[in-house]
């Protein structure tokens, strides 16, 4: 009984596959267009995922604790002396100041970032050694070296040269060497960023002796992060403290509130498509009326009718979704996202020439499932049953 | 008998503003292995009847037994099953899908009986050879001609061995010497034991030597002739 049933099914399947195979032209472009639309949503999911997951291996070069001084809400530079009054907290391993700002190249009217520190002083497993593709990081009394992000190289043309210059406050002009450039797997974060010596960081902006834009603040235990930073706050009211943590969780926050935007454009599109989909199944034409009938007269019954719709639907969706997502993963892997890179990139100029590898977890294969197939599935078997019940005698003549 | 309905009305939409008697205490006898045709304008209640007696749906009123089973309570389902197993239908237009090859079309009332595809084809193959129509197998049936159009309908009618076999207006787009053929085939299939019930207002089908009876339906209402 098993076995028939299984030889029924296969039998209807086969029906199934030869009726969308005559109705191939409007088989194929609903297959198409829902491709298309599960390929965005696939693409957006895929983007988000491996950004999110390219964020949180680069945050790790973050310090744990990062401090700011607000004034009226706004942040401020924070003074040298402070680095006193932190030396007496238990459980810090090491305070290391910070000069980091944008710089604007009205030439290629780019933004850099730019980060001047001690780099000397970072502790073990916190030093930017180990995120250079190549060159290496010169002793502490070398001055006039940068480290660069690829794009800064790229834009600034250093392939064959390796100095350039850049303008201070007051228009005259200060030289730089570059000394090594950060890797691309760091692209997200490092791509336009350009690190040099703390005090070439203040002598390019002007920022006068004693004055930091902030302090980075490596502690002896990371599971005590949350708990010296409550010292900090206690200790220094006036300083915004920012637990590593707490950055990687903006971070999330902003690629998910951008991936979330995007999901629910391509969700609305996802919607037209099913509510048309839903109006196509509840509709039938004069052929298809006839076929049912045809059929049904013949034997089959309403379940087998909807059986046929059932695996027309799959098999649609099924094809769909092979096709959308493995355009999805070609998209992102191979093209770096290239639709959604507004998008998610943010409004920096110099956008990183991201290599994406997405990690499509099972669940993420399920979700995207449950937002696609599901509904479809859904849209058009459930108005099939309302043709199913075509009378079998309107086959007949009157 | 094979068929016997008693006292059997059809009221479409009963009850309703739209509500239409298609037919009024119908008895008829059909007796296993004899071809009657049923005579009739169009909108006589002639498809209605052979709507009940091939287990399309259940008379509103009386008695209706076909193949020893009375269709009266008989859930939708089960009319289903029940025709599967009894009942051949040939369509006026027969009713083919043209895009389905003539293969596909005589094995369509196979495939939800999950018959396997090796013996659905070797059953069609016979099928075929029988009526002439081997060499069209693999043609989309609307490829062919009329005269073949006539035959896959009928191979599709005997495919599963059905006992009866019903014929709604069969020839009213066939010429004379089709039609005269398809008279002929089912004398054959009457001759091999089928049960045939042929709806018609065509004189070359009810005045066919084959036909032992022809009852005349007008207004819904039978008239023995």
């Amino acid at each position: 009984m098993a076995l028939k049933n299984i030889e029924k099914q296969l039998n209807i399947l086969d029906y199934a596959l030869s009726s969308l195979w005559r109705r191939r032209a409007k088989s194929f472009s609903i297959l198409l267009v829902f491709a298309a639309i599960i390929f965005l949503l696939a693409s957006f999911q895929m983007v988000t995922q491996s950004l999110s997951d390219k964020a949180k291996q680069v945050l790790a070069y973050t310090p744990e604790i990062t401090l700011q001084k607000m004034s009226a809400g706004r942040q401020e530079a924070i003074p040298l002396a402070y680095r006193e009054q932190l030396a007496g907290i238990f459980g810090i391993r090491r305070v290391v100041p910070r000069i980091w700002g944008y710089y604007f190249d009205e030439v290629r009217l780019a933004n850099y970032t730019v980060m001047g520190m001690e780099l000397e002083n970072m502790p073990e497993g916190a030093r930017l050694d180990a995120s250079l593709a190549n060159g290496k990081m010169p002793g502490p009394e070398a001055r006039g070296w940068v480290f660069v992000g690829h794009s800064i190289k790229e834009a600034l043309n250093l392939d064959e040269r390796y100095t350039f210059s850049l303008f201070r406050p007051d228009l005259t002009l200060k030289a730089f060497t570059v000394s090594g450039e950060f890797s691309r797997d760091t692209d997200i974060l490092t791509n336009d960023l350009i690190v040099m010596n703390l005090a070439d960081a203040r002598d390019l902006y002007g920022i006068p002796a004693g004055l930091v834009t902030d302090f980075c603040v490596y502690v002896a235990n990371p599971k005590e992060i949350d708990t010296i930073a409550k010292k900090i706050s206690t200790a220094l009211p006036s300083v915004r403290v920012l637990t590593r943590p707490q950055i990687q969780k903006t971070y999330q926050v902003v690629f998910g509130w951008r991936s979330g935007f995007g999901s629910i454009c391509l969700l609305a599109a996802l919607a037209a498509f099913v509510i048309l989909a839903w109006d196509k199944a509840s509709g039938l034409s004069p052929e298809e009326r006839r076929e049912i009938a045809i059929l049904k007269v013949l034997g089959w019954e309403t379940s087998d009718i909807l059986a046929t719709r059932f695996w027309e639907s799959l098999i649609v969706s099924g094809l769909a979704c092979i096709l959308g997502m493995t355009a999805a993963y070609i998209h992102v892997v191979y093209f770096a996202a290239s639709l959604f890179r507004p998008v998610l990139m943010g409004w920096s100029v110099l956008r990183p020439d991201l290599h994406l590898l997405p990690r499509m977890a099972a669940g993420d294969i399920l979700l995207i499932l449950a937002f696609t197939v599901i509904p479809y599935l859904a849209a058009t078997v459930i108005p099939a049953w309302r043709s199913a019940t075509v009378p079998a005698d309107s086959a007949l003549g009157g | 008998m094979l068929i016997e309905l008693s006292g059997v009305s059809k009221i479409y939409n009963q009850g309703r503003a739209n509500e239409v008697r298609a037919l009024t205490n119908i008895d008829l006898v059909v007796e296993q292995g004899s071809m009657v045709c049923l005579k009739g304008p169009s909108g006589s209640g002639k498809s209605t009847l052979l709507a009940i007696i091939g287990c399309i749906f259940p008379p509103t009123s009386g008695r209706a037994a076909i193949a020893d089973r009375q269709l009266a309570r008989l859930p939708d389902r089960f009319l289903t099953l029940h025709r599967r197993e009894t009942i051949g239908f040939i369509f006026q237009r027969f009713n083919v899908l043209p895009e389905l090859t003539v293969l596909d079309n005589i094995t369509l009332p196979l495939l939800p009986l999950g018959v396997p595809p090796k013996e659905r084809k070797e059953r069609a193959q016979q099928l075929m050879a029988r009526f002439g129509i081997s060499h069209r197998a693999e043609f989309p049936a609307g490829q062919i001609s009329g005269g073949e159009l006539q035959r896959v309908a009928i191979a599709r009618a005997l495919i599963n061995n059905q006992p009866i076999i019903l014929a709604d207006e069969p020839t009213a787009h066939l010429d004379t010497v089709l039609s005269w053929e398809f008279m002929e085939i089912m004398q054959q299939l009457q001759a091999a034991g089928k049960t045939i019930v042929i709806a018609s207002h065509d004189p070359l089908v009810f005045e066919h030597p084959a036909v032992e009876r022809t009852v005349t339906i007008k207004d819904g209402r039978l008239h023995a002739s």
